[in-house]
């Protein structure tokens, strides 16, 4: 334990390094774009930071709510969307046709693009709150369910075997078995799905709702220079929430499945 | 989030490995008639079908201007085929041409983090954390600096591809043989030259993990970018399109960009398997 503290420390330095040393060299091309090259809407373009974070502090109530109203809708979607991807995955490893059927769509809707369909979805349902509940969800499904897939598959056969020997009932060899050893790659899949199911929220709502921090961003883009720094903080709020997303599921991974290789301390590299 | 959670993302497994076929096989028309390949070819014939017949629209109460007819979807492509055709060519160049840039610079940045990889790591984790930053946000900002031409989804799609690359890449530099190290070693091989003959080769199988990853990555930020800011390309045709209500020719769209989409995968994975035929995952 003790170690891995000491481990974290040494690698949170220099990340803190790479982000303070990433802030002064926005703040000085902010400054140098201003002043010095004195480019056309230089700050539409790279604003001072200073002030995008009082803006943020400013308005962080609005910001916060709308962010929220997109967050948990692309959340309703994504856990829609996962658990759909799972029981999708369960069948497809239970049934041979099933697999047969779904499996070379799952793999070629891996290959289209998804979000392309924001606006289609959009067009049939018309109604935001559902649109982005379901591009949410629908990005969300195809990775979880295939790499939900590859981790039932990822049993150790002898395992298998001793389940066998105790005469196990199926679904004992499913529930103690087969889920512990698809957690990874169900995690896997649900941290690739988070941030992208964030993307097609904010992406319905660029395509006109009332709600949500797409709207704000959209409406601050239209106002012009004035409204820059509100922009870049409806920028950030988007980006904070994506990478919250991403964060949130590394951490239930951490509670739900501690025991892989990667969650161990790790010695020293050459 | 350590650096630890951020070299497994997006992991490898995203991408699922084809069945290596079995070449020079005498049978092989009988490949055409089994069972993995009839059921979703007649799944997918069916689904067709029960659209056309507008079961679909009774279930769900839609009307044909919401959801085409597949045949008004066929008939819209063909209409406008050199238009469309012209514009997956632009949009195919966008995701192209950034994909490769994102890729150099992705690559680049894990070469840095094995070389140094105390401050490297921190590099690494801040690509990961660009990877998460919803697409629709950088969109707007390229726009600002690059215009609004082919400049801005160019950059778009580089953001978008610079993180997997650089972290499959440093996983696959990162992930040698322990003994082919002490091997190196033994040699008295520099750090140089460990690279060139170990890292890299180790790399490259990652690497087309990443660049397959990044083909599908690359056209939705292309068509994503094309949404807002632009007067040519697939994905502006979309917009527009589903704007003024023509919603045949928005679903032709979605067709082009998907087979567009499956052919530059398809072409990555043949590139791969002409570069890595000593991959064990390779061999028949």
């Amino acid at each position: 334990m003790k170690l891995n503290r000491a481990l974290m420390r040494g690698r949170a330095l220099p990340l803190l390094v790479w982000i303070c040393g990433l802030l002064v060299l926005w703040e000085a091309v902010s400054w140098w774009l201003l002043h010095v090259a004195k480019t056309p809407l230089a700050q539409s373009k790279l604003p001072y930071v200073h002030e995008v974070a009082l803006t943020l502090w400013q308005y962080s109530g609005t910001l916060l709510r709308e962010g929220g109203a997109t967050f948990g809708n692309a959340g309703v979607g994504f856990l829609i969307g996962a658990l759909s991807g799972v029981l999708l995955a369960v069948l497809m490893s239970l049934s041979r046709t099933i697999e047969q059927l779904a499996f070379p769509y799952a793999v070629a809707s891996q290959m289209i693009p998804i979000l392309g369909l924001a606006p289609i979805i959009y067009g049939i349902v018309r109604d935001e709150q559902l649109s982005r509940i379901i591009i949410s969800g629908y990005i969300t499904f195809f990775p979880v369910a295939l790499n939900m897939l590859r981790g039932l598959r990822s049993v150790d056969p002898s395992a298998l075997e001793l389940m066998h020997s105790y005469a196990a009932k199926p679904w004992a060899v499913y529930w103690k078995l087969r889920f512990p050893a698809a957690l990874p790659g169900l995690f896997s899949g649900l941290k690739i799905a988070a941030p992208l199911a964030v993307t097609g929220a904010i992406l319905v709502e660029l395509m006109g709702a009332q709600r949500g921090i797409g709207v704000i961003m959209l409406r601050n883009l239209y106002y012009g220079p004035s409204h820059t720094y509100m922009f870049w903080s409806t920028v950030l709020v988007g980006a904070l929430l994506g990478m919250a997303s991403y964060w949130l599921m590394s951490l239930v991974e951490r509670l739900v499945a501690p025991w892989q290789p990667e969650f161990r301390p790790q010695g020293g590299g050459r | 989030m350590d650096s630890n959670t951020a070299r497994e993302f997006p992991s490898s497994n995203n991408v699922i490995a084809p069945d290596t076929e079995h070449s020079g096989d005498p049978w092989k028309f009988l490949k055409w008639l089994n069972p993995g390949f009839v059921l979703p070819l007649l799944a997918g014939a069916l689904f067709l079908l029960l659209w056309e017949l507008q079961i679909f629209h009774r279930i769900f109460d839609l009307k044909k201007y919401q959801l085409p007819l597949p045949s008004a979807i066929a008939e819209a492509m063909r209409d406008n085929l050199s238009l469309l055709l012209s514009y997956t060519g632009y949009t195919l160049t966008e995701a192209v041409l950034g994909m490769l840039i994102g890729s150099g610079c992705g690559f680049l940045i894990a070469l840095a983090a094995t070389v140094w990889p105390r401050w490297g790591g921190g590099s690494l984790t801040m690509v990961a954390a660009l990877n998460a930053v919803p697409i629709v946000a950088l969109a707007p900002i390229m726009n600002l600096w690059f215009g609004d031409g082919i400049g801005s989804r160019a950059a778009i799609v580089t953001a978008t591809t610079m993180a997997a690359m650089a972290i499959n890449a440093y996983k696959g530099m990162a992930a040698v043989d322990p003994l082919a190290l002490d091997l190196m070693h033994s040699y008295a091989a520099g750090k140089r030259a460990v690279f060139r003959h170990l890292r890299i080769q180790n790399s490259l199988p990652y690497v087309f993990t990443a660049l397959k990853i990044n083909a599908t990555a690359s056209m939705i930020g292309a068509i994503v970018g094309e949404f807002f800011f632009s007067s040519r390309g697939l994905g502006y045709l979309l917009s527009n399109s589903i704007k003024v209500a023509k919603m045949p020719l928005g679903w032709a769209c979605i067709v082009l960009a998907a087979i567009a989409g499956v052919i530059f995968y398809l072409v990555v994975e043949r590139l791969e398997k002409v570069f890595i035929k000593w991959h064990p995952s390779r061999r028949a």
